[in-house]
Protein backbone atom coordinates (compact mmCIF):
# COMPACT_ATOMS: atom_id res chain seq x y z
CA UNK A 1 0.00 0.00 0.00
CA UNK A 2 1.28 3.45 -0.80
CA UNK A 3 0.35 6.69 0.87
CA UNK A 4 -1.69 9.30 -1.06
CA UNK A 5 1.22 11.72 -1.26
CA UNK A 6 3.48 9.15 -2.90
CA UNK A 7 0.85 8.26 -5.50
CA UNK A 8 0.38 11.85 -6.56
CA UNK A 9 4.14 12.27 -6.87
CA UNK A 10 4.44 9.33 -9.30
CA UNK A 11 1.43 10.56 -11.26
CA UNK A 12 3.15 13.89 -11.74
CA UNK A 13 6.23 12.14 -13.09
CA UNK A 14 4.26 10.21 -15.69
CA UNK A 15 2.14 13.11 -16.78
CA UNK A 16 2.58 13.48 -20.55
CA UNK A 17 4.31 16.70 -21.38
CA UNK A 18 2.02 18.25 -23.97
CA UNK A 19 3.25 21.64 -24.86
CA UNK A 20 0.86 24.41 -25.86
CA UNK A 21 0.15 24.70 -29.53
CA UNK A 22 3.07 26.17 -31.37
CA UNK A 23 0.90 27.93 -33.84
CA UNK A 24 -2.82 28.54 -34.25
CA UNK A 25 -4.21 29.50 -37.61
CA UNK A 26 -7.79 30.59 -38.16
CA UNK A 27 -9.21 29.16 -41.35
CA UNK A 28 -11.64 30.93 -43.69
CA UNK A 29 -14.49 28.79 -42.33
CA UNK A 30 -13.82 30.17 -38.87
CA UNK A 31 -12.35 26.88 -37.59
CA UNK A 32 -9.07 26.99 -35.78
CA UNK A 33 -6.22 24.76 -36.92
CA UNK A 34 -3.51 23.82 -34.42
CA UNK A 35 0.06 22.93 -35.23
CA UNK A 36 1.72 21.05 -32.46
CA UNK A 37 5.18 19.62 -32.09
CA UNK A 38 4.48 16.38 -30.22
CA UNK A 39 7.40 14.09 -29.56
CA UNK A 40 6.54 10.48 -30.44
CA UNK A 41 8.74 7.44 -30.42
CA UNK A 42 8.52 4.10 -32.21
CA UNK A 43 6.90 1.30 -30.28
CA UNK A 44 8.02 -2.28 -30.73
CA UNK A 45 5.25 -4.85 -30.52
CA UNK A 46 5.70 -8.58 -30.47
CA UNK A 47 2.95 -10.13 -32.55
CA UNK A 48 3.09 -13.72 -31.37
CA UNK A 49 4.52 -16.30 -30.72
CA UNK A 50 0.97 -17.18 -29.69
CA UNK A 51 -1.05 -14.72 -31.73
CA UNK A 52 -4.07 -16.45 -33.30
CA UNK A 53 -3.47 -14.82 -36.70
CA UNK A 54 -0.03 -16.40 -37.09
CA UNK A 55 -1.71 -19.84 -37.40
CA UNK A 56 0.92 -21.53 -35.33
CA UNK A 57 3.91 -20.49 -33.32
CA UNK A 58 5.55 -17.57 -35.04
CA UNK A 59 6.59 -14.13 -33.86
CA UNK A 60 6.61 -10.95 -35.91
CA UNK A 61 8.43 -8.05 -34.32
CA UNK A 62 6.50 -4.99 -35.44
CA UNK A 63 7.83 -1.47 -35.10
CA UNK A 64 4.98 1.00 -35.07
CA UNK A 65 4.67 4.75 -35.18
CA UNK A 66 1.16 5.28 -33.85
CA UNK A 67 -1.10 3.24 -36.11
CA UNK A 68 1.52 2.97 -38.81
CA UNK A 69 3.80 -0.05 -39.13
CA UNK A 70 7.34 1.09 -39.89
CA UNK A 71 9.10 -2.26 -39.72
CA UNK A 72 8.39 -5.96 -39.45
CA UNK A 73 10.78 -8.76 -38.70
CA UNK A 74 9.52 -12.36 -38.64
CA UNK A 75 11.22 -14.62 -36.10
CA UNK A 76 10.94 -18.30 -36.91
CA UNK A 77 12.14 -21.54 -35.43
CA UNK A 78 9.62 -22.17 -32.65
CA UNK A 79 8.41 -25.26 -34.50
CA UNK A 80 11.73 -26.43 -35.88
CA UNK A 81 11.78 -30.23 -35.77
CA UNK A 82 14.95 -30.97 -37.76
CA UNK A 83 13.04 -32.56 -40.66
CA UNK A 84 16.05 -32.35 -42.97
CA UNK A 85 18.37 -33.97 -40.44
CA UNK A 86 15.84 -36.74 -39.84
CA UNK A 87 15.74 -37.23 -43.63
CA UNK A 88 19.42 -38.16 -43.46
CA UNK A 89 18.93 -40.57 -40.58
CA UNK A 90 15.99 -42.80 -41.54
CA UNK A 91 15.27 -45.04 -44.52
CA UNK A 92 13.61 -43.68 -47.65
CA UNK A 93 10.15 -45.01 -46.86
CA UNK A 94 10.42 -44.28 -43.15
CA UNK A 95 10.79 -40.59 -43.92
CA UNK A 96 7.41 -40.42 -45.64
CA UNK A 97 5.38 -39.83 -42.42
CA UNK A 98 7.64 -36.88 -41.59
CA UNK A 99 6.63 -35.18 -44.85
CA UNK A 100 3.04 -35.15 -43.58
CA UNK A 101 4.12 -32.84 -40.85
CA UNK A 102 5.55 -29.88 -42.74
CA UNK A 103 2.33 -28.49 -44.08
CA UNK A 104 -0.18 -30.50 -42.13
CA UNK A 105 -3.09 -29.03 -44.10
CA UNK A 106 -1.92 -30.54 -47.38
CA UNK A 107 -0.22 -33.76 -46.35
CA UNK A 108 -1.23 -35.61 -49.55
CA UNK A 109 0.65 -33.08 -51.66
CA UNK A 110 3.70 -33.33 -49.38
CA UNK A 111 3.71 -37.13 -49.75
CA UNK A 112 3.40 -36.68 -53.49
CA UNK A 113 6.32 -34.26 -53.73
CA UNK A 114 8.63 -36.56 -51.78
CA UNK A 115 7.51 -39.66 -53.67
CA UNK A 116 8.04 -37.98 -57.04
CA UNK A 117 11.52 -36.87 -55.99
CA UNK A 118 12.48 -40.43 -54.97
CA UNK A 119 10.97 -41.77 -58.19
CA UNK A 120 13.06 -39.31 -60.20
CA UNK A 121 16.10 -41.18 -58.84
CA UNK A 122 14.58 -44.57 -59.73
CA UNK A 123 14.04 -44.43 -63.50
CA UNK A 124 13.18 -48.12 -63.73
CA UNK A 125 10.21 -47.85 -61.41
CA UNK A 126 6.90 -47.75 -63.26
CA UNK A 127 3.82 -46.16 -61.73
CA UNK A 128 0.54 -47.84 -62.71
CA UNK A 129 -2.05 -45.54 -64.25
CA UNK A 130 -4.70 -46.21 -61.60
CA UNK A 131 -2.15 -45.19 -58.96
CA UNK A 132 -1.51 -41.93 -60.81
CA UNK A 133 -5.24 -41.19 -61.05
CA UNK A 134 -5.83 -41.85 -57.34
CA UNK A 135 -2.84 -39.63 -56.57
CA UNK A 136 -4.33 -36.80 -58.59
CA UNK A 137 -7.77 -37.17 -57.03
CA UNK A 138 -6.30 -37.13 -53.52
CA UNK A 139 -3.95 -34.23 -54.24
CA UNK A 140 -6.77 -32.09 -55.62
CA UNK A 141 -9.25 -32.95 -52.85
CA UNK A 142 -6.52 -32.06 -50.39
CA UNK A 143 -5.96 -28.78 -52.19
CA UNK A 144 -9.65 -27.95 -51.79
CA UNK A 145 -9.49 -28.83 -48.08
CA UNK A 146 -6.39 -26.69 -47.64
CA UNK A 147 -7.87 -23.69 -49.46
CA UNK A 148 -11.06 -24.08 -47.39
CA UNK A 149 -8.99 -23.62 -44.23
CA UNK A 150 -7.18 -20.67 -45.81
CA UNK A 151 -10.48 -19.06 -46.75
CA UNK A 152 -12.23 -19.82 -43.46
CA UNK A 153 -9.45 -18.69 -41.17
CA UNK A 154 -8.74 -15.61 -43.24
CA UNK A 155 -12.31 -14.52 -42.64
CA UNK A 156 -11.80 -15.31 -38.97
CA UNK A 157 -8.62 -13.22 -38.84
CA UNK A 158 -10.27 -10.10 -40.10
CA UNK A 159 -13.55 -10.44 -38.27
CA UNK A 160 -15.93 -12.58 -40.33
CA UNK A 161 -16.82 -15.54 -38.15
CA UNK A 162 -19.49 -17.30 -40.20
CA UNK A 163 -17.58 -18.49 -43.30
CA UNK A 164 -15.23 -20.47 -41.06
CA UNK A 165 -17.99 -22.88 -40.03
CA UNK A 166 -19.17 -23.42 -43.59
CA UNK A 167 -15.59 -24.02 -44.72
CA UNK A 168 -15.00 -26.57 -41.99
CA UNK A 169 -18.25 -28.38 -42.76
CA UNK A 170 -17.09 -29.06 -46.31
CA UNK A 171 -13.55 -29.86 -45.16
CA UNK A 172 -14.99 -32.40 -42.75
CA UNK A 173 -16.46 -34.30 -45.71
CA UNK A 174 -13.09 -34.40 -47.46
CA UNK A 175 -11.46 -35.61 -44.26
CA UNK A 176 -14.09 -38.33 -43.96
CA UNK A 177 -13.29 -39.38 -47.53
CA UNK A 178 -9.59 -39.56 -46.68
CA UNK A 179 -10.37 -41.48 -43.51
CA UNK A 180 -12.16 -44.08 -45.62
CA UNK A 181 -9.26 -44.44 -48.02
CA UNK A 182 -6.34 -44.51 -45.58
CA UNK A 183 -7.60 -44.33 -42.00
CA UNK A 184 -6.09 -40.95 -41.14
CA UNK A 185 -7.71 -37.55 -41.14
CA UNK A 186 -4.73 -35.23 -41.26
CA UNK A 187 -1.40 -37.02 -41.66
CA UNK A 188 -2.08 -39.56 -44.36
CA UNK A 189 1.20 -41.11 -45.59
CA UNK A 190 -1.08 -42.53 -48.27
CA UNK A 191 0.80 -41.63 -51.44
CA UNK A 192 3.82 -43.94 -51.38
CA UNK A 193 6.97 -44.27 -53.43
CA UNK A 194 5.75 -46.11 -56.54
CA UNK A 195 2.04 -45.41 -56.27
CA UNK A 196 -0.47 -45.34 -53.46
CA UNK A 197 -0.77 -47.50 -50.37
CA UNK A 198 -4.26 -48.92 -50.70
CA UNK A 199 -6.96 -49.27 -53.34
CA UNK A 200 -10.14 -47.23 -53.04
CA UNK A 201 -12.86 -48.85 -50.90
CA UNK A 202 -16.13 -49.80 -52.66
CA UNK A 203 -18.29 -46.78 -53.46
CA UNK A 204 -15.54 -44.29 -52.67
CA UNK A 205 -15.24 -42.88 -56.18
CA UNK A 206 -19.01 -42.42 -56.35
CA UNK A 207 -18.89 -40.48 -53.09
CA UNK A 208 -16.11 -38.27 -54.47
CA UNK A 209 -18.36 -37.50 -57.45
CA UNK A 210 -21.20 -36.65 -55.04
CA UNK A 211 -18.89 -34.33 -53.13
CA UNK A 212 -17.96 -32.52 -56.34
CA UNK A 213 -21.60 -31.95 -57.21
CA UNK A 214 -22.56 -30.70 -53.76
CA UNK A 215 -19.48 -28.53 -53.34
CA UNK A 216 -19.94 -26.83 -56.68
CA UNK A 217 -23.35 -25.59 -55.55
CA UNK A 218 -22.05 -24.38 -52.19
CA UNK A 219 -19.00 -22.65 -53.63
CA UNK A 220 -20.89 -19.74 -55.16
CA UNK A 221 -22.57 -19.18 -51.79
CA UNK A 222 -19.21 -18.89 -50.05
CA UNK A 223 -17.82 -16.66 -52.72
CA UNK A 224 -20.73 -14.24 -52.31
CA UNK A 225 -20.65 -14.57 -48.54
CA UNK A 226 -17.03 -13.57 -48.03
CA UNK A 227 -15.16 -12.61 -51.17
CA UNK A 228 -17.80 -10.25 -52.55
CA UNK A 229 -18.74 -8.97 -49.11
CA UNK A 230 -18.39 -5.20 -48.95
CA UNK A 231 -16.64 -5.16 -45.56
CA UNK A 232 -14.23 -7.88 -46.68
CA UNK A 233 -13.39 -5.96 -49.85
CA UNK A 234 -12.77 -2.81 -47.80
CA UNK A 235 -10.40 -4.69 -45.50
CA UNK A 236 -8.39 -6.43 -48.22
CA UNK A 237 -8.46 -4.39 -51.44
CA UNK A 238 -5.40 -2.14 -51.93
CA UNK A 239 -3.79 -3.73 -48.86
CA UNK A 240 -0.39 -5.46 -49.06
CA UNK A 241 0.19 -4.96 -52.78
CA UNK A 242 2.82 -7.29 -54.29
CA UNK A 243 3.93 -6.36 -57.79
CA UNK A 244 5.05 -9.02 -60.25
CA UNK A 245 8.69 -7.83 -60.01
CA UNK A 246 8.59 -8.08 -56.24
CA UNK A 247 7.07 -11.56 -56.47
CA UNK A 248 9.89 -12.70 -58.77
CA UNK A 249 12.56 -11.13 -56.61
CA UNK A 250 11.34 -12.85 -53.45
CA UNK A 251 10.83 -16.17 -55.23
CA UNK A 252 7.11 -16.34 -54.50
CA UNK A 253 5.18 -19.23 -55.97
CA UNK A 254 1.64 -20.55 -56.04
CA UNK A 255 -1.35 -18.29 -55.32
CA UNK A 256 1.03 -15.57 -54.05
CA UNK A 257 2.56 -15.33 -57.53
CA UNK A 258 -0.69 -15.74 -59.44
CA UNK A 259 -2.36 -13.12 -57.26
CA UNK A 260 0.10 -10.63 -58.76
CA UNK A 261 -1.17 -11.50 -62.22
CA UNK A 262 1.68 -13.83 -63.26
CA UNK A 263 0.27 -16.66 -65.34
CA UNK A 264 2.24 -19.62 -64.03
CA UNK A 265 1.10 -22.92 -62.61
CA UNK A 266 3.45 -25.90 -62.40
CA UNK A 267 0.57 -28.28 -63.06
CA UNK A 268 0.02 -26.73 -66.47
CA UNK A 269 3.43 -25.32 -67.40
CA UNK A 270 5.76 -28.06 -66.15
CA UNK A 271 3.31 -30.94 -65.88
CA UNK A 272 3.86 -33.93 -63.65
CA UNK A 273 1.57 -36.98 -63.24
CA UNK A 274 -1.12 -36.49 -65.91
CA UNK A 275 -1.92 -32.83 -65.34
CA UNK A 276 -0.73 -32.01 -68.84
CA UNK A 277 -3.32 -34.35 -70.38
CA UNK A 278 -5.97 -33.02 -67.99
CA UNK A 279 -5.26 -29.45 -69.07
CA UNK A 280 -5.30 -30.40 -72.76
CA UNK A 281 -8.72 -31.96 -72.19
CA UNK A 282 -9.88 -28.64 -70.74
CA UNK A 283 -10.28 -29.99 -67.20
CA UNK A 284 -8.84 -26.94 -65.47
CA UNK A 285 -7.75 -23.37 -65.97
CA UNK A 286 -5.46 -21.12 -63.99
CA UNK A 287 -7.19 -18.26 -62.12
CA UNK A 288 -5.18 -15.05 -61.86
CA UNK A 289 -5.31 -11.84 -59.88
CA UNK A 290 -7.03 -9.11 -61.85
CA UNK A 291 -6.96 -6.03 -59.64
CA UNK A 292 -10.73 -5.96 -59.98
CA UNK A 293 -11.47 -4.49 -56.53
CA UNK A 294 -8.33 -2.45 -56.02
CA UNK A 295 -4.73 -2.82 -57.11
CA UNK A 296 -3.30 -5.86 -58.87
CA UNK A 297 -1.59 -8.10 -56.33
CA UNK A 298 -3.43 -6.99 -53.18
CA UNK A 299 -4.76 -9.27 -50.45
CA UNK A 300 -8.15 -9.51 -52.13
CA UNK A 301 -6.58 -10.79 -55.35
CA UNK A 302 -4.66 -13.52 -53.55
CA UNK A 303 -7.75 -14.67 -51.69
CA UNK A 304 -9.93 -14.81 -54.77
CA UNK A 305 -7.25 -16.79 -56.63
CA UNK A 306 -7.36 -19.43 -53.88
CA UNK A 307 -11.13 -19.39 -53.94
CA UNK A 308 -11.36 -19.85 -57.72
CA UNK A 309 -8.71 -22.58 -57.65
CA UNK A 310 -11.09 -24.77 -55.68
CA UNK A 311 -13.52 -24.87 -58.61
CA UNK A 312 -10.67 -25.71 -60.99
CA UNK A 313 -9.69 -28.60 -58.69
CA UNK A 314 -13.18 -30.05 -59.12
CA UNK A 315 -12.59 -30.13 -62.89
CA UNK A 316 -9.42 -32.18 -62.41
CA UNK A 317 -11.12 -34.59 -59.98
CA UNK A 318 -13.98 -35.14 -62.43
CA UNK A 319 -11.57 -35.72 -65.31
CA UNK A 320 -9.75 -38.34 -63.21
CA UNK A 321 -13.03 -40.01 -62.27
CA UNK A 322 -13.78 -40.39 -65.99
CA UNK A 323 -10.31 -41.74 -66.77
CA UNK A 324 -9.80 -44.11 -63.86
CA UNK A 325 -9.85 -47.84 -64.68
CA UNK A 326 -9.32 -50.97 -62.61
CA UNK A 327 -5.74 -52.11 -62.33
CA UNK A 328 -2.73 -52.18 -60.02
CA UNK A 329 -2.13 -49.18 -57.78
CA UNK A 330 1.54 -49.47 -56.87
CA UNK A 331 4.63 -50.40 -58.87
CA UNK A 332 7.09 -53.11 -57.98
CA UNK A 333 8.68 -51.58 -54.88
CA UNK A 334 10.77 -53.71 -52.52
CA UNK A 335 10.12 -53.63 -48.78
CA UNK A 336 13.45 -51.92 -48.14
CA UNK A 337 14.06 -49.41 -50.90
CA UNK A 338 17.56 -48.91 -52.22
CA UNK A 339 17.80 -45.81 -54.37
CA UNK A 340 20.50 -45.72 -57.09
CA UNK A 341 23.19 -43.06 -56.62
CA UNK A 342 22.20 -39.68 -57.95
CA UNK A 343 20.65 -36.37 -57.14
CA UNK A 344 17.41 -34.77 -58.19
CA UNK A 345 15.31 -31.75 -57.43
CA UNK A 346 11.56 -32.10 -57.98
CA UNK A 347 9.10 -29.33 -57.23
CA UNK A 348 5.35 -29.62 -57.46
CA UNK A 349 2.43 -27.23 -57.10
CA UNK A 350 1.32 -27.41 -53.49
CA UNK A 351 -1.66 -25.37 -52.27
CA UNK A 352 0.80 -22.76 -50.93
CA UNK A 353 3.31 -22.76 -53.76
CA UNK A 354 6.15 -24.89 -54.97
CA UNK A 355 7.12 -27.66 -52.57
CA UNK A 356 10.40 -29.10 -53.72
CA UNK A 357 12.65 -31.88 -52.53
CA UNK A 358 16.30 -32.06 -53.41
CA UNK A 359 17.40 -35.62 -52.73
CA UNK A 360 20.91 -36.98 -52.91
CA UNK A 361 21.53 -40.70 -52.71
CA UNK A 362 24.81 -42.57 -52.61
CA UNK A 363 23.09 -45.84 -53.44
CA UNK A 364 22.19 -46.89 -49.92
CA UNK A 365 19.08 -47.30 -47.80
CA UNK A 366 19.34 -43.77 -46.40
CA UNK A 367 19.46 -40.40 -48.13
CA UNK A 368 22.72 -38.42 -48.05
CA UNK A 369 20.83 -35.15 -48.25
CA UNK A 370 17.13 -34.40 -48.06
CA UNK A 371 16.48 -30.74 -48.67
CA UNK A 372 12.96 -29.38 -48.39
CA UNK A 373 12.10 -26.23 -50.29
CA UNK A 374 9.05 -25.11 -48.36
CA UNK A 375 6.72 -22.59 -50.01
CA UNK A 376 5.54 -20.97 -46.76
CA UNK A 377 9.13 -20.29 -45.72
CA UNK A 378 9.88 -18.44 -48.94
CA UNK A 379 6.54 -16.65 -49.14
CA UNK A 380 6.89 -15.35 -45.59
CA UNK A 381 10.09 -13.44 -46.43
CA UNK A 382 8.05 -10.89 -48.36
CA UNK A 383 6.53 -9.62 -45.08
CA UNK A 384 9.68 -7.64 -44.30
CA UNK A 385 9.00 -5.51 -47.36
CA UNK A 386 5.23 -5.63 -47.41
CA UNK A 387 4.41 -4.49 -43.88
CA UNK A 388 6.24 -1.14 -43.59
CA UNK A 389 3.83 1.63 -44.47
CA UNK A 390 0.68 -0.33 -43.75
CA UNK A 391 -1.67 0.21 -40.83
CA UNK A 392 -1.41 -1.94 -37.74
CA UNK A 393 -4.90 -3.32 -38.36
CA UNK A 394 -3.79 -4.41 -41.83
CA UNK A 395 -0.86 -6.42 -40.46
CA UNK A 396 -3.22 -9.27 -39.66
CA UNK A 397 -4.84 -9.03 -43.08
CA UNK A 398 -1.43 -9.22 -44.78
CA UNK A 399 -0.20 -12.22 -42.77
CA UNK A 400 -3.54 -13.98 -43.32
CA UNK A 401 -3.39 -13.49 -47.09
CA UNK A 402 0.15 -14.91 -47.15
CA UNK A 403 -1.47 -18.13 -45.94
CA UNK A 404 1.44 -19.70 -44.13
CA UNK A 405 1.57 -22.92 -42.18
CA UNK A 406 4.22 -22.63 -39.50
CA UNK A 407 4.95 -26.35 -39.57
CA UNK A 408 6.30 -25.74 -43.03
CA UNK A 409 8.23 -22.53 -42.45
CA UNK A 410 10.19 -24.15 -39.63
CA UNK A 411 10.19 -27.79 -40.76
CA UNK B 1 14.92 -24.76 -73.51
CA UNK B 2 16.00 -28.14 -72.24
CA UNK B 3 19.11 -28.60 -70.14
CA UNK B 4 21.48 -29.26 -73.04
CA UNK B 5 20.39 -26.11 -74.86
CA UNK B 6 20.84 -24.04 -71.68
CA UNK B 7 24.32 -25.48 -71.09
CA UNK B 8 25.22 -24.83 -74.72
CA UNK B 9 23.95 -21.25 -74.48
CA UNK B 10 25.97 -20.67 -71.29
CA UNK B 11 29.20 -22.00 -72.76
CA UNK B 12 28.77 -20.03 -76.02
CA UNK B 13 28.20 -16.84 -74.04
CA UNK B 14 31.38 -17.60 -72.07
CA UNK B 15 29.76 -16.78 -68.74
CA UNK B 16 32.26 -16.19 -65.90
CA UNK B 17 32.50 -19.09 -63.48
CA UNK B 18 31.06 -21.88 -65.64
CA UNK B 19 33.24 -24.94 -65.01
CA UNK B 20 31.55 -28.09 -66.31
CA UNK B 21 28.31 -29.96 -66.72
CA UNK B 22 27.25 -32.74 -64.36
CA UNK B 23 25.10 -35.16 -66.34
CA UNK B 24 23.38 -38.38 -65.25
CA UNK B 25 25.06 -41.52 -66.58
CA UNK B 26 24.07 -45.18 -66.64
CA UNK B 27 25.94 -47.66 -64.41
CA UNK B 28 28.92 -49.41 -65.98
CA UNK B 29 29.81 -52.87 -64.69
CA UNK B 30 33.28 -53.01 -66.31
CA UNK B 31 34.65 -49.96 -64.51
CA UNK B 32 32.50 -50.73 -61.41
CA UNK B 33 30.93 -47.29 -61.83
CA UNK B 34 27.59 -47.19 -60.03
CA UNK B 35 26.35 -44.44 -62.38
CA UNK B 36 24.33 -41.44 -61.44
CA UNK B 37 20.59 -41.09 -61.86
CA UNK B 38 18.41 -38.01 -61.49
CA UNK B 39 18.68 -34.58 -63.02
CA UNK B 40 21.65 -32.69 -64.55
CA UNK B 41 23.46 -29.69 -63.04
CA UNK B 42 25.91 -27.07 -64.21
CA UNK B 43 29.01 -26.68 -62.04
CA UNK B 44 29.96 -23.12 -61.21
CA UNK B 45 32.91 -21.54 -59.43
CA UNK B 46 31.52 -20.20 -56.11
CA UNK B 47 33.67 -17.05 -56.31
CA UNK B 48 31.88 -16.02 -59.54
CA UNK B 49 28.38 -16.93 -58.35
CA UNK B 50 27.05 -13.36 -58.33
CA UNK B 51 28.16 -12.70 -61.93
CA UNK B 52 26.82 -16.07 -63.04
CA UNK B 53 23.40 -15.54 -61.45
CA UNK B 54 23.20 -11.99 -62.80
CA UNK B 55 23.78 -13.31 -66.31
CA UNK B 56 21.14 -16.03 -65.85
CA UNK B 57 18.62 -13.47 -64.64
CA UNK B 58 19.26 -10.76 -67.22
CA UNK B 59 19.90 -12.83 -70.34
CA UNK B 60 16.85 -12.70 -72.62
CA UNK B 61 17.06 -16.33 -73.81
CA UNK B 62 17.52 -17.75 -70.28
CA UNK B 63 15.29 -15.37 -68.32
CA UNK B 64 15.58 -16.97 -64.88
CA UNK B 65 13.48 -14.53 -62.87
CA UNK B 66 13.04 -16.72 -59.81
CA UNK B 67 15.56 -18.27 -57.45
CA UNK B 68 13.63 -21.26 -56.20
CA UNK B 69 16.07 -22.74 -53.73
CA UNK B 70 19.55 -22.31 -52.31
CA UNK B 71 20.97 -24.88 -49.95
CA UNK B 72 24.04 -26.94 -49.27
CA UNK B 73 24.86 -30.59 -48.95
CA UNK B 74 27.63 -32.37 -47.09
CA UNK B 75 28.26 -35.57 -49.10
CA UNK B 76 30.33 -37.34 -46.44
CA UNK B 77 32.75 -36.79 -43.56
CA UNK B 78 35.72 -37.66 -45.78
CA UNK B 79 34.75 -35.36 -48.64
CA UNK B 80 36.87 -32.24 -48.89
CA UNK B 81 34.08 -30.14 -50.35
CA UNK B 82 30.65 -28.92 -49.41
CA UNK B 83 28.15 -28.56 -52.25
CA UNK B 84 26.18 -25.37 -52.69
CA UNK B 85 23.02 -26.13 -54.65
CA UNK B 86 20.88 -23.54 -56.38
CA UNK B 87 17.69 -24.08 -58.34
CA UNK B 88 16.53 -21.43 -60.79
CA UNK B 89 13.19 -21.18 -62.56
CA UNK B 90 12.16 -19.18 -65.58
CA UNK B 91 8.49 -18.30 -65.54
CA UNK B 92 8.37 -16.90 -69.06
CA UNK B 93 10.36 -19.70 -70.74
CA UNK B 94 9.12 -22.47 -68.45
CA UNK B 95 12.47 -24.09 -67.78
CA UNK B 96 14.66 -24.85 -64.79
CA UNK B 97 18.37 -24.96 -64.07
CA UNK B 98 20.20 -26.71 -61.28
CA UNK B 99 23.53 -25.18 -60.21
CA UNK B 100 26.12 -26.92 -58.12
CA UNK B 101 29.32 -25.41 -56.79
CA UNK B 102 31.97 -27.06 -54.67
CA UNK B 103 33.20 -25.13 -51.69
CA UNK B 104 36.27 -26.50 -49.85
CA UNK B 105 35.53 -27.22 -46.19
CA UNK B 106 38.77 -25.49 -45.23
CA UNK B 107 37.51 -22.12 -46.57
CA UNK B 108 33.72 -22.03 -46.37
CA UNK B 109 33.12 -18.60 -47.77
CA UNK B 110 31.47 -17.26 -50.90
CA UNK B 111 29.81 -14.01 -52.00
CA UNK B 112 26.16 -13.53 -51.08
CA UNK B 113 23.60 -13.79 -53.88
CA UNK B 114 21.17 -11.48 -52.09
CA UNK B 115 22.01 -8.60 -54.43
CA UNK B 116 20.81 -10.63 -57.41
CA UNK B 117 17.79 -12.36 -55.88
CA UNK B 118 16.22 -11.21 -52.62
CA UNK B 119 14.88 -14.74 -52.23
CA UNK B 120 18.42 -15.88 -51.42
CA UNK B 121 18.42 -13.94 -48.15
CA UNK B 122 16.56 -16.40 -45.95
CA UNK B 123 17.98 -19.46 -47.69
CA UNK B 124 21.51 -18.18 -47.06
CA UNK B 125 20.73 -17.48 -43.42
CA UNK B 126 19.56 -21.06 -43.01
CA UNK B 127 22.62 -22.33 -44.86
CA UNK B 128 24.92 -20.29 -42.61
CA UNK B 129 23.59 -21.69 -39.35
CA UNK B 130 23.20 -25.28 -40.61
CA UNK B 131 26.49 -25.68 -42.51
CA UNK B 132 28.73 -22.87 -41.29
CA UNK B 133 29.09 -21.30 -44.73
CA UNK B 134 29.86 -17.57 -44.68
CA UNK B 135 28.09 -15.51 -47.32
CA UNK B 136 30.09 -12.32 -47.65
CA UNK B 137 28.00 -9.19 -47.88
CA UNK B 138 24.86 -10.76 -46.43
CA UNK B 139 22.70 -7.94 -45.02
CA UNK B 140 21.29 -9.83 -42.02
CA UNK B 141 23.42 -12.82 -40.99
CA UNK B 142 21.46 -13.85 -37.89
CA UNK B 143 20.31 -17.39 -37.14
CA UNK B 144 17.08 -18.31 -38.88
CA UNK B 145 15.69 -21.44 -37.24
CA UNK B 146 18.14 -22.29 -34.46
CA UNK B 147 18.61 -20.40 -31.17
CA UNK B 148 21.32 -17.75 -31.31
CA UNK B 149 23.66 -19.67 -29.02
CA UNK B 150 23.36 -23.08 -30.64
CA UNK B 151 26.78 -24.76 -30.84
CA UNK B 152 28.03 -26.32 -34.05
CA UNK B 153 26.53 -26.75 -37.51
CA UNK B 154 23.87 -29.47 -37.33
CA UNK B 155 23.62 -30.43 -41.00
CA UNK B 156 27.33 -31.23 -41.31
CA UNK B 157 28.09 -34.93 -41.33
CA UNK B 158 30.71 -34.53 -38.60
CA UNK B 159 28.24 -32.83 -36.23
CA UNK B 160 28.18 -34.20 -32.70
CA UNK B 161 24.83 -34.06 -30.98
CA UNK B 162 25.02 -31.95 -27.81
CA UNK B 163 24.54 -33.74 -24.49
CA UNK B 164 22.63 -30.90 -22.91
CA UNK B 165 21.29 -27.45 -23.71
CA UNK B 166 20.93 -24.91 -20.89
CA UNK B 167 20.65 -27.66 -18.31
CA UNK B 168 18.11 -29.65 -20.36
CA UNK B 169 19.36 -33.16 -21.05
CA UNK B 170 19.24 -34.11 -24.72
CA UNK B 171 19.85 -37.82 -24.17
Amino acid sequence: MTSPTETSATEDEHKPSIRPADEVRILASGEREFFMDVATSDLEINMGPQHPATHGVMRVLLRTDGELVTGAQPHLGYLHRCAEKIGESVEWLQYLPYTDRYDYLSAMNNNLSYSLAVEALMPELEIPRRGTMIRMICAELNRIASHLVAFGTYGLDIGAFTPFFYAFREREWIQALFEKICGARLTYSYIRIGGVFNDTPPGWLREVADFCDVFEGKWQEYYDLLIENHIFVQRTANVGVITAEMAYDFGLTGPMLRGSGVDFDLRRDMPYLEYGQAHDAGAFGVPLGTGEKGTLGDCWDRTQVRMKEMIECLGIVRWCLEQIEPGPIIGNVPRVIKVPPGEAYVGIENPRGELGHYLHSDGGKIATRCRVRAPSFVNLAVLEDLMPGSLLADAVAIIGATDIVVGETDR
Amino acid sequence: MDFNAIAEHLSVANVPGLLSVDLPRPPDKKTKDKGRSGLPHVCVDPACMVEFLTFCRDDEALGFEVLIDLSASDPSVDDENLWILIQLLSVRHRHRLGIKSLLPKSALSMPSSTRVYRAAQWHERECMEMFGVTFEGHPDPRNMLLPDDWPGYPMRKDYEFPKEYHGISCE
